[in-house]
């Protein structure tokens, strides 16, 4: 007798789930300022004095109600990055980024967080490294949304070389 | 804890990428059954069934209703539990206190993921806040990639020291029958396999898995009455990071980050000064091999910055002083819902002496295991042979 292979049955499915978050009360204060007037703002915890961003009601380590607005200057620096080579989809549009491409998160000078965006360098190991200094580039007035992506991405400031090179 | 907790039975499945002979109810009770038939118990004699995996990867909320049959829970008390890839160990955690609080003498705890079946990638988008930084957040890679270009600039480690970890895992998987991945790799094989995110090759990453776990917890006399070989949970602990504000995007940074709280506080309870030395084994939770040198250092296995070291001193290897997933890990083996229960089940393995090809050549006492969740919480289980331990 021949051995006969068995047939499993697999059933594809698509499912598309439309989600419309609501960005609340301290946000929404970072988003507008950010789309209209192209500044980031970010809460200081009254205790601990941490510059929070993006900025919440709460300071999770001190438990008490972040209050100050703080504005950042829009330029820090690079405290981790990867050269992406995968297709890696945009779940907010469920778009591909083109490969490959630089992001990484950079500490605005003054924040105690770190902000992820893309970084308008060369996916080359040679341009782009940890310290480096970047500024945001965002989009034209009028152009803006009211989220993340009002932020195009970081650009590296000019000369600067990577350490040691 | 009030009452002592025991694991008195457990049983995995084999992983593997492809399942197609099994939907996930038959997967799931591979597991069941081999857990049963280890504590030489039937589903009869269960209290309680708590069961976890990742919500949403296999397309289905609601799991434990749709794995009922397949599970045991039907009729009886059950909870399900889903806190992302820390889920097989807080599984066992909730079970441990069903058990130690005295609501319970006898809990089947499972874990589980059939990852082929959905868009994980997609799913885990959703860890991300959705309205800061989810365009970015559409894979785990790129979070394990800016980890490992931090670790390098602060410390000055090269990514021969990543591919070394790749290989001690691979290599050890082929020494498990459960394992996925039972690679005959050399770091020169890591260091040529395909660039997916600098500085993270294809063999740096954990594989997606199908598989699951399960275990049987008890109380002392239902141990020491029904089980020759009890391995008991010493202490247990958890801790959550800040999102946001707190990472190893930051290796240097000063601020208490969850994996170097959460152990300080389980060696305060347990009184260890020295882990390497007090822990024969360990079983951490390594998605990416850059994770595995981080844990080292958090784990207070070594000084900050050395943990590169340790690896290239072979410390960490199946026969060295301290070795760390003899299993083959996370990096061999990533059915997610159950693979921090597969840390617990494997240690609970080590210091039964049952572990086969992958147990390590030397006594084993105690051991500890590590969970993530997100990368930004962990679980972490305490196990000892003896009570008085």
């Amino acid at each position: 007798m021949t051995a006969r292979e068995t047939e499993w049955i697999s059933i594809p499915m698509t499912v598309d789930v439309p989600y419309r978050f609501a960005a609340g009360r301290y946000l929404t204060k970072t988003l507008t300022q950010l789309r209209d007037n192209g500044r980031i703002f970010a809460v200081e915890c009254p205790r601990c004095r941490r510059i929070q961003l993006p900025p919440r009601i709460v300071c999770a380590q001190c438990h008490v109600r972040n209050g100050r607005w703080v504005e950042l200057p829009l330029e820090g620096t690079l405290v981790a990055f990867t050269i992406m080579f995968l297709p890696l989809t945009d779940p907010t549009t469920g778009k591909p980024h083109e490969p490959p491409f630089v992001y990484g998160s950079v500490r605005l000078d003054g924040c105690d967080s770190v902000l992820d965006h893309l970084i308008h360098a060369e996916p080359d190991r040679g341009k782009v490294w940890v310290g480096m200094r970047c500024r945001v580039v965002l989009r034209p007035p009028g152009e803006r949304v009211g989220d993340l992506s009002d932020i195009v991405h970081f650009e590296p400031l000019p000369d600067q070389s990577r350490p040691g090179s | 804890m009030k009452r002592n907790v025991a694991i008195v039975g457990g049983g995995q499945t084999y992983h593997r990428a492809r399942r197609h002979d099994v939907d996930q109810a038959e997967m799931v009770n591979e597991a069941v059954r081999a857990a049963l038939k280890d504590a030489g118990m039937t589903m009869d004699e269960m209290d309680m069934v708590v069961l976890g995996n990742m919500e949403f990867f296999e397309g289905t909320h609601m799991t434990d209703c749709w794995l009922v049959h397949a599970t045991g829970a039907y009729g009886r008390q059950g909870l399900k539990i889903t806190t992302g890839g820390t889920v097989g160990a807080t599984v066992v955690c909730a079970g441990a206190h069903l058990v130690a609080s005295g609501l319970c003498d006898r809990v089947l705890c499972i874990g589980f993921e059939k990852q082929e079946e959905g868009d994980t990638g997609a799913i885990l988008s959703g860890v991300a806040n959705p309205l800061w930084g989810r365009s970015m957040a559409g894979a785990a890679v790129g979070y394990f990639a800016m980890m490992g270009s931090s670790y390098m600039a602060a410390w000055g480690a090269k990514e021969e020291h990543s591919a070394m970890v790749a290989v001690k895992a691979r290599q050890n998987a082929r020494k498990n029958k459960y394992a996925h991945l039972k690679l005959d790799i050399t770091v020169e094989d890591v260091l040529n396999s395909r660039m997916l995110a600098w500085p993270i090759r294809m063999l740096d990453m954990c594989p997606a898995s199908n598989g699951a776990c399960a275990v049987i917890l008890a109380d002392d006399k239902t141990a020491k009455d029904r089980c020759r070989k009890p391995v008991w949970i010493r202490a247990m602990e958890t801790a959550h990071n800040e999102q946001f504000e707190l990472d190893w995007r930051d290796v240097k940074t000063k601020r208490p980050i969850f994996s170097k709280v959460c152990a300080g506080r389980i060696y305060g309870k347990l009184g260890v000064s020295d882990p390497k030395t007090y822990f024969d084994v360990f079983e951490i939770y390594e998605p990416a091999t850059w994770a595995e040198l981080v844990w080292y250092e958090d784990l207070g296995l070594c000084g900050p910055g050395e943990g590169f070291r340790l690896i290239e001193e072979g410390k960490t290897n199946i026969d060295g002083p301290i070795p760390v997933n003899p299993s083959g890990g996370v990096l061999s083996t990533n059915c997610i819902g159950a693979s921090a229960m597969l840390r617990v089940w494997e240690a609970a393995l080590q210091i039964r002496g049952d572990a086969g090809g992958h147990q390590v050549p030397k006594e084993v006492r105690r051991a500890l295991t590590t969970a993530y969740g997100g990368t930004n919480w962990t679980v972490m289980i305490a196990l000892s042979g003896a009570l008085d331990d």
